[in-house]
C-alpha cells in the first residue's frame, strides 16, 4: 500500500484555501440568480416568516437492502411490488437502453448509474460521475444521452461499449446554466426529438419567456431549438399518449402560497409554443397577486390538479398488457412528496384516467404507505415511473436510492 | 472529470444485514485516517480554517465526506482522506463526529460587542435560525455552526457567496449574495460567539 498522505499531520499545514471546485468547470451556478432571498425562500409572506418548514435533506449514502421499505408499499388488489435494484444513492429519472439496460439519472450525487440484469441478478454500476445533477437520462439510436444542467453528454453505442468516453454536446445545445430548477427530464418524443424541461430559475419571478419555465425540442445534435410549452415553471416529467401522440406534463406550482394554494398540475401540451401560465397563474386557476399582467383565461385549463406541494415528477403513460384493462392508458405520476406544506403530501404514485378528449383527468391512489399522515413522516420518495416491455413497471425511490418493480398477476 | 471505464467503479453495494452507523468503528477509522491532526483530538479544531466538528449533525458529515469522496467539493487536503471511503464507513465517522462534546475552540477570540450586535442584526432578516435553528445546532443536512472557528465560517461564507462552494442545493449562496466582507466577518463573529 503506497503512503498515503492523510497519515501525514502535514498535510493540514498545505494549503487549506478552498478552491475552486470541480464544478466550476461549467459556468458559475448561481452567480446569475438575481434574487437577494434563496430561491426556497422567495414569496415567503410576512406571516410565513418563521415558518420551519425547509427543503428535505437528501440521503447520499446506500441504504441497505433490508432496510428498504418495500414491504409498507400499498397497492390495488392483485397488484405486488419487490425490490428491483438497490444501493444507488439518490436514484431519480430512468430510461431504457435496446439492450435492457436501465440507467438512472441523480441530482446531489452527480452519478448516472446503469442497471444490467444478468440471469436475474442487478448490479448497479456507475456509468458516469462528478457531473452536475445528471438527472436527465435519454436513450436513442443506441445512445445514451445524459444532460446535466447545462452539459449534454452522448454515449454512442452503449450497449456494446458501456465504458464509452462521451460526446460532449454541450456548446451545440447552449443550455442555460442557471442550477435553480436547472435539471432536466428528458425524453425523445415521437418525432425523434429530444425534448427537456428548463425550469423556472426561482420559486416565482419574472422571466424571459423564452429562456426558462419552458419544454423544448431539439434535434439530437443540439441543432433545431424550438420551445414546445412555455409558461410551464418546472417539469420533471412528460410523455406522450400511446394513439393520440400529444404529449402531457406534470408542473410543480410555487411554494409559499398557502398550504393548499396552488395545486401542481398535469397539463396538455396541444399547441406548440402555447402558454401554461407561469407566473401569472397556477394550478386551479389561481391568479398569483404579484404577477397579475396576465390572467387565467388567456391559459389553457391544466388537465389534473395533483394536490398542493406534492411535486409530481416522473409521469409515464400506461402502454403494457400486464396491468388490468382499466389502467391501460392512464398516466403514471410519482409524486416525490411536499415539503412546503404543514401537513405532507404526496410520496405515492397516482393514476390520471383521461376523458375522451384527452383535456380532463381524475386521478386516483396508485402506490401509498410510504406517508405516515399519522406522524407526518415519510419512508421514501417516489421520483420516477417506467413502463417495462412485460408490462410492469418500476418505480425509483430517491430517498433509498432504490428501484421497486411494480407488477400484476390475477 | 469522468472516469470512464468500469475500473474502480463497481459500488459497494451493503452487504445485506448490514448494521447501522457505529460510532465506535467510526473512531476507529478516524484513528487511522489521523483525521484529529487537523480536525482535533476530540474534533474540536485549533488551526485556521479546519472546522470543528465535535457534536456536528451526522447528516452534514455524511453529506460533505460523500462531496468530498466523489470530487463535488474540491478541498484538496480532503482528497486523500476521503477517497475509498465506503457508504458505512463514511456513516460511521459521521456517528463518530456526531457523538463528540460540542465546544468552543480553546483559542476562541474574547466577544466584540459591536460586531456580535452587527453580526446578530444581520442573522434575523437573513433567518439563519430557521434551517439552522434558533440555537444555531443544525438539524439533518443544515450544519450546527454556533462556536465554529469563525476564521472558517467566515471563509465557508465566502466560498458560498463568492460560488466557490455549494451545499446538497444552492440555499446558502442565495442567503449570503451581496454580503461584503465586513459583514461576513460581523457575521462570522456573530455565530463563533453563539
Amino acid at each position: 500500500m503506497p503512503p498515503t498522505p492523510w497519515r501525514l499531520p502535514l498535510a493540514c499545514a498545505l494549503t487549506l484555501a478552498i478552491s475552486l471546485p470541480a464544478l466550476a468547470q461549467q459556468p458559475a451556478p448561481a452567480a446569475a440568480a438575481p434574487a437577494a432571498s434563496p430561491s426556497w425562500a422567495q414569496g415567503r409572506g410576512a406571516e410565513q416568516a418563521n415558518s420551519p418548514l425547509a427543503p428535505h435533506s437528501p440521503r447520499l449514502t446506500a441504504t441497505p437492502a433490508d432496510r428498504i421499505p418495500v414491504d409498507a408499499i400499498r397497492l390495488p388488489a392483485g397488484f405486488r411490488a419487490e425490490l428491483w435494484a438497490s444501493g444507488m444513492p439518490g436514484a431519480r429519472m430512468m430510461t431504457r437502453g435496446e439492450d435492457g439496460t436501465v440507467y438512472v439519472g441523480t441530482r446531489t450525487i452527480g452519478r448516472v448509474y446503469a442497471i444490467k440484469d444478468e440471469g436475474g441478478t442487478r448490479t448497479p454500476r456507475v456509468l458516469a460521475q462528478r457531473l452536475d445533477n445528471p438527472n436527465g437520462v435519454a436513450v436513442r439510436d443506441g445512445s445514451l444521452y445524459v444532460i446535466a444542467i447545462n452539459r449534454v453528454l452522448r454515449y454512442d453505442n452503449i450497449a456494446q461499449n458501456p465504458n464509452a468516453e462521451p460526446v460532449d454536446l454541450t456548446q451545440a445545445f447552449a443550455l442555460p446554466t442557471e442550477a435553480h430548477h436547472g435539471w432536466k427530464f428528458a425524453s425523445f418524443g415521437p418525432d425523434g426529438k429530444l425534448y427537456m424541461n428548463i425550469g423556472a430559475p426561482c420559486n416565482v419571478c419574472d422571466i424571459d419567456e423564452n429562456k426558462h419555465a419552458l419544454i423544448v425540442r431539439f434535434n439530437p445534435d443540439g441543432s433545431g431549438r424550438e420551445v414546445v410549452g412555455r409558461g410551464v415553471r418546472n417539469s420533471v416529467g412528460f410523455d406522450w399518449q400511446p394513439g393520440t401522440g400529444v404529449l402531457y406534463a406534470s408542473n410543480n406550482a410555487r411554494d409559499w402560497v398557502s398550504n393548499e394554494v396552488p395545486q401542481d398540475t398535469l397539463h396538455r401540451l396541444n399547441r406548440v409554443g402555447e402558454h401554461h401560465g407561469f407566473p401569472f397563474c397556477s394550478g386551479e386557476a389561481w391568479q398569483d397577486p404579484g404577477h397579475a399582467g396576465r390572467v387565467c383565461s388567456e391559459f389553457p385549463a391544466p388537465v389534473a390538479m395533483l394536490g398542493s406541494h406534492t411535486a409530481p415528477l416522473g409521469m409515464r403513460f400506461y402502454g403494457g398488457t400486464m396491468f388490468p384493462e382499466n389502467y391501460r392508458g392512464r398516466a403514471f405520476v410519482a409524486r416525490h412528496g411536499s415539503w412546503n406544506r404543514d401537513a405532507k403530501s404526496g410520496f405515492d404514485v397516482v393514476t390520471v384516467t383521461l376523458n375522451a378528449d384527452g383535456s380532463r383527468g381524475t386521478v386516483e391512489p396508485f402506490l401509498t404507505g410510504l406517508l405516515d399522515s399519522g406522524d407526518n413522516s415519510f419512508k421514501g420518495r417516489p421520483t420516477d415511473v417506467m413502463v417495462m416491455p412485460d408490462g410492469s413497471m418500476l418505480v425509483s425511490d430517491e430517498l433509498n436510492g432504490a428501484i421497486y418493480r411494480i407488477s400484476y398477476a390475477r | 472529470m469522468m472516469l470512464a471505464g468500469g475500473l474502480a467503479l463497481a459500488l459497494a453495494l451493503p452487504a445485506s444485514g448490514t448494521l447501522a452507523a457505529d460510532a465506535a468503528r467510526g473512531a476507529a477509522l478516524a484513528e487511522e485516517r489521523n483525521c484529529g491532526a487537523c480536525h482535533g483530538a476530540r474534533g474540536v479544531s485549533a488551526i485556521e480554517n479546519i472546522p470543528s466538528l465535535a457534536g456536528q449533525q451526522p447528516e452534514f458529515i455524511a453529506l460533505q465526506l460523500v462531496l468530498f469522496r466523489e470530487g463535488l467539493r474540491d478541498v484538496p487536503p480532503m482528497e486523500a482522506p476521503s477517497s475509498g471511503l465506503t457508504d458505512e464507513q463514511v456513516e460511521d465517522l459521521a456517528a463518530h463526529f456526531a457523538s463528540l462534546p460540542h465546544a468552543p475552540p480553546e483559542d476562541r477570540a474574547p466577544r466584540n460587542a459591536e460586531a456580535f450586535a452587527r453580526g446578530e442584526a444581520l442573522a434575523g432578516p437573513l433567518r439563519c435560525g430557521i434551517c439552522h435553528r434558533a440555537d444555531l445546532s443544525g438539524q439533518n443536512q443544515v450544519p450546527h455552526i454556533a462556536a465554529q472557528r469563525e476564521d472558517f465560517l467566515a471563509e465557508s461564507l465566502r466560498a458560498y457567496r463568492d460560488d466557490k462552494r455549494r451545499g446538497s442545493d444552492t440555499q446558502m449562496n442565495g442567503v449570503v449574495q451581496g454580503l461584503s466582507d465586513a459583514d461576513i466577518a460581523a457575521l462570522a463573529h456573530y455565530v463563533a460567539q453563539r
